[in-house]
């Protein structure tokens, strides 16, 4: 493998960005060539359990057996989607909701915080029997699965970020004379909003795992039962094929929240901020005239 | 930003950690209404006892697991098993690659790719397909346990080797440092506090693993007990099981944590300062020499 990088190592970093681009993405490309075709002879040389790993060919034909040919993988797909997008958001509002409570009240945050501390230390995944047993086999104890094991990431982040508050920050809102509403919601809540969402970002995850860890479980439906399914009857091929829609699930989950952090955390991000701060001068800028 | 969650929970865990008795016992005597009053519900029909077992019938469900029966104890021992060797393994394979390729930049940009898809995948969701290759046993356990706690240290190790100043480099350089010295006393430094964050990571998910693997398919273990239990809806003994994994969970957290202080002494000050002190006591003699 390093052999093979050292030879593509001529770096295009004059020149337009699409091109840097695809010569990236050519280098790329001929290292997964490499290596793909390392793999199969591997493969046919008998070097490599077919069973343990099967072959990129397997594999590929595994990806167009389940896209293309039988096209069973979209429902699947879309349950799963379903499970860990509706897991996430109860868990996440939940989360969200318990922190700003914390936030507010000490009194609250002090009788509450042991308990979410608790579910902390528990591995969420060993509640899945037990969620089966009271919510039955449906999507139903999946998506309160996946809503246990991303309520801690949220909250805890939530709750960081609503207390640890610049103190000259808070300071000045204090002198300028700001009820503490305006404070919670000028002050408090912009400066948690990025590690909200850094939380999110990893409750987003957590979800997806908690719904397939159920499906793995219990369930009728789902890439986890997919690739349970084809696990089992050893078609190692197709179950990596389902494993990589998995991959691709928890990418296009994790492109969402990121999509929204960028609306939403526009600060952080110096292109956003200029483009948002442009569009809020154009609003007001028959305010300044009249004050002028 | 996963280490930004370790982190926080730490905050979190410590900031509550500093009560006194009062505190304590206001907290135990909500605990033990909220117990009574679940109790009582129970007891008058608002729950049904076969889900939601009685805090009592816990109660002595604990001492039958423990003490009369002592069942518990063997499937702990196994699971137990399962997560030690599976994180030393797994971390110490995840931190060595990481290493060897952290030294080379090229390599590293030409894994990225890979690793942004391996992050988005759900580790446990390899579970069907190591337990198809390894078989029922302990083995196929030990190696989900390997693979879900290698992929945490094996990131944060490449990202903590990336993250070295380039001035201290150019610093290092300057002073004849040879590669080796370089490694030793400026990368690797630089890359610990997220090497621990990592390990950190990957003990947390490793009991999760081990007990998803033993749902899958298995005959003993912590997670097999449970799903039996949960299987034939004798709920308390399930509690019981699972109230036993929060005080591992717990025990987990706590002593990772007390490692990642004395191993990473640097971040916290007063560790810091300790440190400081133990050294020049130590170093006193040669201070002393140089001058003479």
């Amino acid at each position: 493998m390093s052999a093979n990088t050292t030879t593509a190592s001529t770096s295009g970093r004059a020149g337009f960005p699409a091109m840097c681009f695809a010569m990236a993405a050519a280098k790329h490309l001929s290292v997964l060539a490499v290596i793909i075709i390392v793999w199969e002879g591997a493969s046919a040389l008998g070097w490599i359990d077919t069973i343990l790993l099967p072959t990129p060919t397997e594999i590929g034909r595994g990806i167009v057996d389940l896209y293309v040919t039988n096209r069973q993988i979209y429902g699947h797909f879309l349950i799963t989607f379903y499970e860990a997008f509706a897991g996430f958001l109860i868990g996440a509002g939940v989360g969200i909701a318990i922190a700003v409570g914390s936030a507010l009240s000490r009194r609250f945050r002090r009788y509450v915080s042991p308990y979410a501390v608790i579910l902390n230390v528990t591995p969420g995944l060993a509640l899945t029997p037990i969620i089966i047993a009271w919510f039955g086999f449906g999507y139903s104890s999946k998506i309160a699965l996946g809503a246990i094991v991303s309520f801690f990431p949220v909250f805890v982040n939530a709750l960081i970020g609503l207390t640890r508050i610049d103190p000259e920050m808070d300071e000045m809102f204090q002198s300028l004379g700001a009820t503490r509403l305006q404070c919670f919601f000028k002050l408090q809540i912009p400066e948690a909003l990025p590690l909200i969402f850094a939380g999110f970002k990893i409750a987003i995850t957590t979800a997806l795992v908690g719904a397939v860890v159920s499906e793995f479980s219990q369930g009728t439906a789902g890439i986890g039962v997919l690739m349970q399914r084809f696990a089992f009857s050893l078609d190692m091929g197709s179950a990596i094929a389902a494993l990589l829609s998995m991959s691709l699930l928890g990418l296009l989950l994790f492109t969402i929240i990121e999509l929204c952090d960028v609306q939403v955390v526009f600060w952080r991000r110096e292109a956003r901020r200029n483009e948002v701060s442009r569009r809020r001068q154009q609003r007001w800028a028959h305010l300044l005239k009249e004050k002028n | 930003m996963a280490d930004q969650a370790t982190t926080n929970a730490d905050q979190l865990a410590k900031d509550d950690r500093k009560t006194g008795i009062g505190v304590v016992a206001t907290h135990t005597a909500i605990f033990l209404a909220l117990m009574g009053l679940w109790e009582l519900a129970a007891r008058g029909g608002l729950l049904d006892p076969l889900f939601f077992p009685l805090p009592s019938d816990i109660v002595v469900s604990f001492y039958r697991l423990y003490i009369t029966q002592a069942n518990i104890w063997w499937h702990l021992g196994m699971t137990m098993t399962e997560v030690a060797v599976g994180f030393v393994a797994g971390s110490a394979l995840g931190i060595g690659l990481a290493l060897i390729v952290g030294m080379f930049d090229r390599v590293r940009r030409y894994l990225k790719p890979y690793i942004v898809i391996l992050e988005a995948t759900p580790r446990i969701a390899i579970g069907p397909i190591v337990i198809a290759a390894f078989g029922f046993g302990w083995t196929s356990k030990t190696v989900i346990v390997m693979l879900v706690c290698f992929f945490a240290p094996f990131v944060n190790t490449l990202n903590g080797m990336a993250s070295v100043d380039d001035e201290e480099l150019a610093m290092m350089r300057s002073m004849r440092a040879s590669r080796w010295q370089t490694f030793t006393k400026l990368m690797l430094p630089d890359a610990l506090p997220e090497i621990m964050a990592g390990l950190r990571l990957a003990m947390a998910s490793a009991l999760g693993g081990a007990l998803v693997a033993e749902f899958i398919s298995a005959n003993e273990g912590i997670g097999v007990l449970l799903a039996q239990y949960t299987g034939t809806l004798n709920m308390a003994s399930a509690f019981v099981c699972v109230f036993t994994l929060t005080g591992l969970g717990y025990l987990i957290f706590r002593s990772m944590e007390a490692l990642d202080r004395y191993i990473v002494f640097w971040t916290d000050r007063d560790r810091t300062e300790v440190m400081g002190r133990v050294r020049a006591a130590k170093w006193k003699g040669l201070v002393k020499e140089a001058y003479a």
